[in-house]
């Protein structure tokens, strides 16, 4: 029997649904360079939206997005409702990326977008958990997860900059 | 009958004990990671079990509320 190469997937390669409650539409973002990043709307790393929401005006003609994954799994800073969450990030940042319904990121009931996510490493060469509210993840437009960066490393930082320049489409 | 509640300092809190957060939540300590964020002067309590998962840190230090089940 001969054997196939294993098919090259995305992380992105999931059912996601949408804040809203509508199914996510996947097939703009799987063409994009998309920077995942885990949100909540009571933490001190709140105002990293503002930095998140200007990436994505300035490259969002290039093929980039910031795909936002709220989760209340850190302290339980993200309680609110799928409307609250909506309201608080449009009316206090003005975001217009997309944002999924609330998820889990880490344990046994993790959303499997994050189980490929999870297995990256960061700069440190540290694989695993989600360390806390804010960590980004970059995915090429060719599905590969480029770039993990930890939750205190600004959205604008220029190892992010660049990390987003390289990889767009 | 309910387990009554006692306070400790952060770093005296043992897996298995449930710490009260100010939200009102419970939060069964399965693991205790130390330095969170990088910082020592902060530890994490995990509650990582098949139900659900959440992470709370807390200054070295602090008082903490919790319910203690196990025996010393």
């Amino acid at each position: 029997m001969t054997s196939q190469p294993a098919a090259h997937t995305s992380p992105l390669d999931v059912d996601l649904t949408a804040l809203d409650g509508t199914p996510l539409d996947l097939d703009g973002l799987r063409r994009s360079a998309v920077l995942v990043v885990n949100v909540a709307s009571r933490c001190g790393l709140t105002p990293q939206y503002e930095a998140l929401e200007r990436l994505q005006k300035r490259y969002a003609a290039a093929g980039f997005s910031v795909l936002g994954v709220p989760c209340n799994q850190f302290a339980g800073q993200e309680p609110g409702t799928p409307e609250e969450i909506a309201t608080f990030c449009r009316a206090t940042y003005g975001t217009t990326f997309p944002l999924t319904e609330k998820l889990d990121v880490n344990g046994q009931q993790r959303h499997p977008l994050y189980d490929r996510l999870t297995g990256v490493a960061d700069s440190d060469g540290q694989a695993g958990e989600v360390m806390w509210n804010f960590e980004k993840f970059l995915i090429s437009p060719a599905g590969d997860v480029v770039a993990r960066f930890r939750p205190p490393v600004e959205p604008e930082a220029d190892e992010v900059v660049a990390a987003i320049e390289r990889v767009l489409p | 009958m309910t387990p009554p509640t006692t306070t400790v300092r952060a770093e005296d809190v043992r897996v298995g004990d449930r710490v009260l957060e100010a939200s009102g939540d419970e939060l069964t300590v399965t693991r205790i990671d130390a330095a969170f964020m990088g910082r020592p002067e902060m530890i994490a309590y995990v509650e990582d079990t098949p139900a659900r998962w959440r992470k709370l840190p807390m200054m070295v230090g602090a008082d903490v509320e919790i319910v203690r089940t196990t025996p010393a």
